[in-house]
């Protein structure tokens, strides 16, 4: 038996939203997003971005809290590796994203930076670890 | 077409114009039909099924309703609906759902109100066509309607629906940045039922599909559809199914989803 992480898929309540938010306000792009516009994958390399519809949720028999702009963040993140974090905030911030902490550089060199998506999700926007 | 009890006619649903689903149902016997609460609406058209073309027709629409009840059926009692999504009643109908709660306009009644029902109950050649009448209907009224189905209500009735009826209101109005008297309103106007209301059907709808669909034990059952404990789901399932958890009758699950 092998195992390996597939991908990670958030419930957002408008995929398509979702999909060109991520593209405007962090630069991905869209890998394909399914005609019934309840699922979308980013072209995020072999581990994929993915949204679904919430109502994918109740479908499949699970039920999940809903992301929400004016709750608490869930208890994840994302984290988006960007050659300029500093640039890459204040582009996010500008295309609607909520700022949360400004990027900084960390005691190992690293720099970090955090914003909520359009649906309340935690992203962070740092830059490789050093070497 | 054959159908058996219930079946659902998942390419005629038109989430766009209002429609969750498209249904048929025809009785093989004699005897009663349970229906389950679902909060939701239905369009309905009540014919006996003989020899073709199906007359005698008679339109029937259904209010939001938070209890069971049994529909008594006679052999070819057949039916063919339409069920709209939470916030489309008033679209489509005009008329707010709350106004129609745990009841019905049938026949005459429902034609008074609505005198375009009447071109529905004209003679079909079979349900196929009765159900593609009834989409015509919905998608026609929607076209024509000027009322709109806030984004905000849709949002919150989604949110509601994604948790399985577990969040509480006071949580759903917060993440929404609501005021819980909002998220009441929101849901009597969308639904005709209270969100507690609501949100227990949706509960009750999930740990019927945990036993039933994904063999759960009934303890495992009840925490996963976030009752208290196994009792409270007990008391829950003769309240809104008039049956046990632990002897689960052959019952019609709906699909019920944003």
């Amino acid at each position: 038996m092998s195992v390996r992480f597939g991908y990670t898929i958030l419930y957002v309540p408008d995929v398509v939203a979702t999909v060109s938010f991520y593209e405007t306000a962090f630069g991905l792009s869209r890998r394909f997003v399914h005609e019934s516009n309840l699922y979308a994958e980013m072209e995020t390399g072999p581990t994929a971005l993915a949204f679904a519809g919430e109502t994918m949720a109740e479908m499949n028999g699970f039920a999940v809290r809903a992301n929400r702009k004016a709750d608490l963040a869930g208890g994840f993140e994302i984290a988006l590796v960007c050659s300029a974090p500093h640039e890459a905030y204040e582009k996010a911030v500008s295309a609607g994203a909520a700022p949360v902490k400004p990027p900084e550089e960390k005691p190992w060199g690293q720099v970090v930076g955090y914003v909520r998506d359009l649906n309340g999700c935690l992203v962070e926007l740092c830059s490789a670890m050093p070497a | 077409m054959t159908l058996g009890r219930y079946t659902e006619l998942p390419h005629l649903a038109d989430a766009n114009a209002g429609i969750e689903a498209v249904w048929a149902s025809v009785s093989r016997g004699e005897g009663t039909y349970r229906v389950l609460p679902d909060g939701r609406c239905d369009i309905i058209l009540r014919f006996t099924l003989n020899a073709p073309p199906n007359s005698e027709l008679m339109p029937i629409v259904t209010g939001p309703t938070t209890g069971f009840y049994d529909v008594a059926l006679e052999p070819g009692s057949a039916f063919v609906g339409v069920r709209l999504r939470p916030g489309y009643f008033q679209r489509i109908l005009g008329l707010e759902p709350i106004r129609l709660k745990s009841g019905a306009l049938v026949g005459e009644a429902a034609k008074n109100k609505w005198p375009d029902l009447a071109a529905l109950c004209a003679p079909a050649s079979d349900q196929q066509e009765l159900a593609g009448r009834l989409v015509q209907f919905v998608r026609k009224r929607d076209a024509d309607s000027d009322f709109e189905v806030e984004p905000l209500s849709r949002n919150t009735i989604s949110a509601l629906h994604a948790s399985g009826g577990r969040l509480r209101i006071a949580e759903l109005a917060d993440m929404h940045g609501l005021s819980e008297r909002t998220v009441r309103r929101i849901f009597l106007r969308a639904t005709g039922v209270s969100p507690k209301a609501f949100a227990a059907i949706i509960q009750f709808h999930r740990a019927l599909r945990l036993l039933r669909d994904h063999h759960l034990s009934p303890a495992d059952a009840a925490f996963e559809a976030g009752f208290a404990d196994q009792s409270h789901m007990t008391r829950v399932f003769q309240r809104m199914g008039g049956f046990s958890p632990a002897r689960l009758p052959e019952v019609t699950l709906v699909t019920i989803s944003q």
